[in-house]
């Protein structure tokens, strides 16, 4: 798809969003507002370039285990910048279709047994219902493996007043190689995360 | 100057420190000796201990002097101390912590109390199993209009019929403490949440909506650093770019429309601390602080969705330039304002590393900044804005690429050791220099909270950052974590809506003005003798041992070392430290005093 499509298809999708607002946030309109926002980005996210966001030798030292160095994965953490940015950017406006704090963050999975994942981007405000703070890749969890597996969208609300959409990322062979967290809270907090 | 003269009895029972059966004692310790719950002194602190029956103590004006007393008793008992002196006096009850890491009893926290003050032992707050001693810290403060002689007094204990005293002997020299310290010693922290978290009854909902006690908090927490000759630093933003709402202007606008529209609550928080009027009546006057987080970051004030746009560097300038500004028109000219970039990559908000550079690449990122900075900040304006980068793998190439660019650096203190020149050379070129690392914890000697200030200021760096002194753990009063990262307490606990000092705090104060003194006197023309006779009254070292030498590390290239690599070829330089003494810095204070009365 090319970028001119990919733009028409987010004015298009943001105009039928029209001015999603929360001024008093319920449950009921975050699932609404957050699915969209999921479906445009399974449209409008280029999933080839996620695939070079994450640097070769920053794959070799994510699982590599060495006693002596607790923080060499993390240490030897790299991105493409290039691919890095121009994802980044499409998450933001994809965050921008809600007027009300939405973080879009970019998920993809890992090459190992057991299976794994790990958040590429993250976002303003730093929310996600499973990111764990510092974690350079966490366990495969049982509702992204189905987004994986099925690349149909799936609404979670396990943590209190969040809600997130899991949203599939295709590359141009069309398989699925990430997915996006889109997701709010009912509450924002304006100082959590800040540190 | 400390006495550390025991009696011939205290003499014996400085002997057996450990828990001991005495009918009513009352007996004081220099400040480096810290009193356990059980009648004796912390195990870490033992060396060359003796209890002492009487407090002699020589000071120069200006500060603090400080000591210890244990009060022991056989069994249950009510008591009652008191201190009569003519100087201005604080007496503090220590609050035996206990720390898991080795499941012993440390005193730490300091709860203000007023003379004369009643207490039980054991203490049913405590709740300290077998305790039969209680111990206070004493500050006798010293005004700089003292008037130089010997100053006597007592401290006073009162059980039931008994009665004893420990006399105190304070001489005041005419020497004042310099106001400036000889090392700026910061102290670090992030975000306001965590405010929420240790005072649940001063900020709550109510609180939350007002605000007002938020920032009398948080102005709270700048004065007990203040008062403890330290800075305070809070970073106001999130590895995402997450802004907190006291941290920054509100912004309207987009692109070239970008605009601050509203800066009541940045004002609220930080007019206080720019003018200075947030220290008024504090013992070392109302000063504006020295140097303060912005919170400019790759999301702030423009957004990185225009990143490498027009748009990003027009909502940069406008509001940077509105910055100044503000500033300028409100006079805070005495702070420095830091473009600090916190983030790491692998916190996945950003592309590249603000914080320790470990991919070279990252510095055209500093570079990219400083234009835009120099876009928005007039060439002569009197506000104080600096381009500021914590420094560790690749420091020595970070020097050289960014020179110009980034004026103030923040050094791991190991790192730094390889590069013996590097401080002198940044510093002649107008830039400023600083240290970063850990606070030791309650389990260490008390001397190890001097071993830091001395290197900076042996090594002739301008600063030292504990990289965080405000978070005590969960359950810093019964399953304390050691306070690696405290160096101060929440008070709600004891009805004090502030923080309350630690008497590593106190340890680090008083240290602190021992170095003015020592520095005033480098000044004039003695520095590397003075340096000489006081590395080897602190540890028996000479100079040259303080200074390491070029590694072989550093030399390959940075991505093919690690941490496990670089810690290896520090520890036969850190080894040189590794044992320190109690008395140490009682040696090194001497000197200190020695050197203030020579003529001037």
């Amino acid at each position: 798809m090319s970028p001119a499509v990919r733009y028409a298809l987010y004015l298009s999708a943001a105009f039928s969003l029209g001015a999603i607002s929360l001024s008093a946030a319920s449950k009921a309109k975050l699932e609404r507002d957050l699915d969209q926002i999921g479906r445009v980005a399974s449209v409008m996210i280029d999933g080839d370039i996620c695939q070079h966001i994450v640097t070769p030798r920053a794959m070799e030292y994510i699982f590599r285990k060495d006693p002596r160095d607790p923080y060499a994965d993390g240490d030897n953490y790299d991105v493409d910048d290039e691919s890095f940015i121009r994802i980044k950017k499409t998450l933001i406006r994809l965050s921008q279709l809600a007027d009300y704090p939405v973080d879009v963050n970019l998920w993809m999975p890992l090459n190992a047994n057991p299976p794994r994942i790990h958040i590429v981007i993250r976002n303003r405000y730093e929310m996600s219902q499973f990111w764990v703070w510092g974690n350079l890749t966490q366990n495969m969890f049982p509702e992204m493996r189905s987004v994986l597996d099925t690349g149909k969208r799936l609404t979670v609300e396990h943590k209190p007043g969040f809600v997130s959409v899991l949203a599939p990322v295709r590359n141009s062979l069309d398989d699925i190689v990430g997915l996006v967290e889109v997701v709010s809270r009912t509450e924002p907090d304006a100082r959590e995360n800040v540190k | 100057m400390w006495s550390l003269r025991a009696s011939a009895q205290s003499a014996a029972l400085a002997l057996l420190f450990g828990s001991q059966c005495l009918a009513l004692e009352l007996r004081a310790l220099p400040e480096f000796f810290r009193p356990d719950p059980f009648g004796g002194i912390v195990e870490s602190d033992r060396e060359g201990a003796a209890w002492l029956d009487s407090v002699k103590i020589t000071a120069a004006r200006g500060g603090y002097a400080s000591f210890q007393v244990s009060v022991t008793t056989a069994g249950d008992s009510e008591c009652q101390v008191s201190i009569e002196f003519p100087l201005t006096t604080e007496i503090y009850r220590e609050w035996f912590h206990f720390n898991t890491p080795d499941k012993k009893y440390y005193p730490d926290a300091l709860i203000p109390v007023h003379s004369p003050y009643r207490f039980q032992i054991p203490d049913s707050d405590n709740h300290v199993p077998g305790q039969t001693a209680q111990g206070f810290w004493i500050d006798l403060w010293i005004p700089r209009t003292t008037e130089p002689k010997i100053y006597r007094g007592e401290v006073r204990l009162a059980s039931g019929s008994q009665q004893k005293t420990v006399p105190i002997e304070l001489t005041v020299l005419p020497a004042v403490v310099p106001e400036d310290d000889a090392v700026t010693l910061d102290n670090n922290s992030y975000g306001t949440s965590w405010l929420f978290d240790q005072y649940p009854r001063t900020l709550g909902q109510e609180a939350k909506n007002s605000d007002d006690e938020l920032f009398r908090l948080i102005h709270a927490y700048h004065r007990i650093f203040y008062e403890h000759r330290g800075t305070f630093h809070q970073l106001g933003y999130g590895h995402a770019g997450k802004v907190g709402p006291e941290f920054a202007p509100v912004l309207s606008g987009v692109g070239r429309h970008k605009h601050i529209v509203n800066w009541d609550q940045f004002d609220r928080h930080y007019g206080p601390l720019f003018d200075g009027s947030a220290f008024r009546g504090s013992r070392r006057g109302a000063r504006p602080i020295p140097y303060v987080y912005l919170p400019i970051n790759p999301e702030w004030p423009a957004s990185f969705v225009n990143w490498g746009e027009p748009g990003y560097e027009a909502e940069f300038v406008n509001v940077v330039s509105e910055m100044e500004h503000h500033f300028r028109i409100k006079n805070w000219t005495s702070t420095r304002f830091e473009v600090f970039f916190n983030q790491k990559k692998r916190y996945k908000g950003f592309p590249w590393d603000g914080d320790e550079v470990r991919f070279e690449r990252d510095n055209r990122y500093f570079i990219e900044y400083h234009r835009m900075l120099e876009k928005a900040v007039p060439e002569n304006t009197p506000v104080h804005f600096v381009m500021r980068a914590d420094t560790s793998w690749t420091m020595a190439k970070q020097f050289d690429e960014l020179k110009g660019i980034v004026t103030f650096w923040v050094a791991g203190e190991g790192e730094l050791s390889w590069y013996p020149a590097a401080a002198k050379q940044l510093k002649q070129r107008g830039d400023t220099v600083w240290t970063y690392g850990g606070t030791p914890p309650v389990q260490r000697v008390t001397t190890a909270m001097t071993l830091n200030p001395l290197r900076s200021w042996i090594d002739g760096v301008d600063g030292f950052v504990r990289w965080l002194t405000v978070s005590p753990g969960p359950d810093p009063w019964f399953k304390f974590g050691g306070g690696a990262e405290t160096l101060v307490y929440p008070g709600e606990r004891f009805g004090v809506a502030g923080p309350l000092a630690s008497i590593r705090l106190k340890i680090q104060r008083d240290c602190l003005q021992d170095l003015a003194l020592l520095e005033r006197a480098a000044r004039l023309g003695s520095r590397e003798r003075i340096k000489q006779e006081v590395v080897g009254q602190f540890n028996g070292t000479k100079l040259s041992d303080w200074q390491n030498t070029h590694a072989v590390l550093p030399t390959k290239p940075v991505l093919d070392w690690n941490n496990a690599d670089f810690e290896d070829a520090l520890k036969p330089f850190e080894a040189r430290f590794s044992h320190l003494q109690p008395a140490a810095w009682l040696r090194v204070r001497e000197i200190a005093l020695q050197e203030s009365r020579r003529p001037q």
